[in-house]
């Protein structure tokens, strides 16, 4: 079967009515959590992560393709949904849209949000698509070169990964290497794999099935998120545009235009960096509108282009943030660390494997990304009121409908109290621990990479006859040279346009 | 962090609804980095009692001892950095009035969850949140929490098929 084949079969089940169904829902709840102060995507997935087990229709098992269809749909309609508050209250939905905020909201308060949220979708559509043409592209061909490598390599790749969310790191890079060893540590507890061992349970049959990672993956973002939301009592006072307002002038669609074809290419590449690579496109894309720009004065001011921009490379950086996922198995971030628990949840392994054991799943999520882009265009722009009343239902109201649905949903993973316990000391501890200045994002995805990373470099040196050796040898230093560069390279650029110091200017400025 | 010791409510808050307590960034920091670096120690200590292999040849030991102590070293460093550092009066607030109470209801849930089943349980604290956070009479709370309550049971049980405990208490009366 061709690729092309492969890829009709995935447009079969995705165009499916269940498949349309679960990816419609998956795309409304994202838009809804992406619209909501405090939910973002990582948050929204964990929520409905229950609803992936069972059938609604039939209560027996879901086919595990329409859950991650519904999930994947969640993470690319959160980056969607987050513009909508940016332009329209100046509240970022999550932390991809902050960018947003600053000529996003300055042209909603001159009467001009309705082309801004036009641009912002049109710049989001695009974004998304080009990357899941970049994601149908990359992935069958580097999975085919990532089956031949050995556990030495993937040991290489792992470090590689942990080492960059490290560097990368908004925050301290001392705090995020303490979250990457704790999440490491973490993900000992519990029988050891390759000699069954009961490790660090303190005597406890329970804690030899090890934490649970949706638990920990609720508490840590979902909870803690809650906690420091219920802080804030601001009044939201959003400006509502009508319909007939979001029609762009020439001028609007001359000066986003470039900037969006710009940003599809920054947010695909930026893509490849754990971690922070929803944010710090947004950020590098909005300093480059800002170079090319004839009038850099007007950004701060309601440029469109510096709405253009941002929401575009935040939204070319779904797909891929997918291919690491998919290809590799490895995570690049919190929202692609649950896709791979609830993949592994339904017996799915993401991996070099994917293509040649499960290629409908692969093959219809890239299917249902198309139809889900589609989806999200023709839902955000009539529907921007109904998004924006949500805005005004009572904080304090919706607390206990999510966390009730949190409790009930890490509940059902394994039918265990000892999980309830977990997310709620996870979610107490994350509070604290965020109002320091530590981030969850390294934590959580060292613990899902931690096991994989010990049972390779253990099978690695048993494989080698205890020599480390084995780890510095032609393959591994081509794919760790080659990979360091890309980073590096990204990461320059990222200094050469000094998106840290502009933006946070611009921002003040502003 | 946020505010100073003058001023420890921050910008947005209702002054009415905020219990914080603001305290010495540096001294919190201390203390979480001590935290940390016990716990590593607790770890590394766990993992001491178990078969360690060699540096060629790790056995289940061997990574987790590394990273407790990796933790005890990391959070040590922390500590004393923040030790070492001046005092510049940044503060961190903790103590907001709804967030210790979400958070007091939250630790109630796993302890009654099986023995007074999930539905009275989530029933209870939704209608406990309402009131004491949201801020609703006790009849609009006892009704959406019943509300809520039929919702999740039609939702969970009956369409996806979710077998949530019923509690021990029910299953009494229902034999």
């Amino acid at each position: 079967m061709t690729a092309f084949d492969q890829l009709v079969n995935g447009f079969a089940i995705a165009l499916s009515w269940k498949g349309l169904l679960y990816c419609f829902i998956g795309c409304l709840w994202g838009t809804i959590v992406g619209v909501l102060p405090g939910l973002g995507p990582l948050a929204g997935m964990t929520l409905l992560l229950p609803l992936t087990y069972y059938d609604f229709f039939t209560g027996l098992p879901l086919d595990p393709t329409f859950g991650i269809i519904m999930l994947t749909g969640i993470f690319y309609g959160a980056m969607y949904g987050g513009s909508t508050t940016s332009i329209l209250v100046r509240i970022p939905g999550e932390a991809a849209s902050v960018v947003t905020c600053i000529d996003g909201y300055e042209m909603a308060r001159r009467g001009r949000a309705g082309p801004a949220l036009m641009v912002s979708a049109v710049g989001s559509f695009v974004g998304g698509t080009f990357s899941i043409v970049g994601l149908m592209l990359i992935t069958p061909p580097l999975a085919k070169v990532m089956i031949a490598i050995g556990p030495s390599v993937q040991v290489v790749l792992l470090l590689l990964a942990l080492s960059v969310i490290a560097v990368v790191s908004a925050g301290s890079r001392l705090k995020t290497t303490i979250m990457v060893v704790l999440g490491l540590l973490l993900t000992a507890i519990g029988l050891d794999h390759l000699e069954g061992v009961a490790r660090l349970t303190f005597g406890s049959t329970t804690l030899t099935g090890g934490l649970s990672f949706t638990a920990l993956a609720i508490g840590l973002f979902g909870i803690s998120e809650i906690l420091l939301n219920l802080e804030q009592t601001e009044t939201i006072k959003a400006i509502t545009p009508k319909f007939r307002d979001l029609i762009p002038r020439m001028k609007d669609v001359r000066d986003s235009a470039p900037a969006i074809g710009r940003a599809s290419i920054i947010g695909f590449i930026f893509g490849v960096i754990p971690g922070v690579s929803h944010v710090v496109s947004t950020f590098v894309s909005y300093a480059v509108e800002k170079r090319f720009s004839r009038h850099p004065e007007e950004f701060g001011h309601g440029a469109i282009a510096g709405v253009a921009g941002p929401e575009t490379a935040n939204n070319a950086v779904t797909g891929t943030a997918m291919i690491p996922l998919l290809a590799l198995g490895i995570p690049s971030i919190p929202a692609t660390a649950l896709l791979l628990s609830a993949l592994t949840i339904h017996g799915v392994q993401p991996g070099p494997l994917l293509l040649t054991d499960h290629p409908e799943v692969f093959w219809s999520l890239v299917a249902s990304m198309y139809i889900g882009n589609v989806i999200l265009l023709i839902l955000n722009l009539p529907l921007v009121s109904m998004f924006v009343w949500l805005l005004r239902i009572p904080y304090a109201w919706l607390v206990p409908i999510i966390l009730i649905i949190s409790v009930i949903g890490v509940y059902s993973v394994a039918f265990s109290a000892f999980d309830i316990w977990v997310m709620v000391i996870s979610g107490g501890a994350g509070y604290v621990l965020r109002k320091f200045g530590y981030e969850m994002a390294p934590l959580l995805l060292a613990f899902v990479l931690g096991d994989r990373l010990e049972e390779n470099l253990r099978l690695a040196l048993t494989m080698s006859g205890g020599s480390y050796a084995t780890f510095v040898d032609q393959a591994s230093i081509i794919v760790l040279t080659s990979t360091l560069g890309l980073l590096l390279g990204v990461q320059a650029l990222a200094w050469v346009f000094g998106y840290r110091k502009s933006v946070a200017d611009e921002a003040e400025g502003a | 962090m946020s505010g100073d010791a003058d001023n420890p409510a921050p910008v947005g808050c209702d002054p009415g609804q905020v219990l914080f307590r603001a305290i010495s960034a540096r001294r919190g920091e201390i203390w979480i980095a001590a935290v940390l670096a016990a716990a590593g120690l607790v770890f590394a200590s766990q993992a001491s009692l178990l078969e360690f292999g060699d540096f060629s040849l790790p056995g289940p030991g061997f990574i987790p001892l590394a990273l407790g102590l990796a933790t005890f070293a990391l959070g040590s460093i922390i500590g004393v950095r923040e030790w070492l550092r001046a005092d510049s009066g940044e503060t961190v607030e903790l103590g907001h009035r709804d967030v210790l109470i979400v958070f007091a209801a939250m630790l109630a849930v796993p302890l009654l969850f099986e023995p007074l089943g999930a539905y009275v349980t989530l029933g209870l604290f939704g209608a406990v949140l309402l009131v004491l956070v949201a801020r609703s009479s006790l009849v609009i709370a006892g009704f959406a929490a019943v509300v809520g309550m039929a919702a999740c049971w039609y939702f969970f049980q009956v369409a996806l098929g979710l077998q949530l405990p019923v509690g021990d208490v029910l299953e009494r009366i229902v034999q």
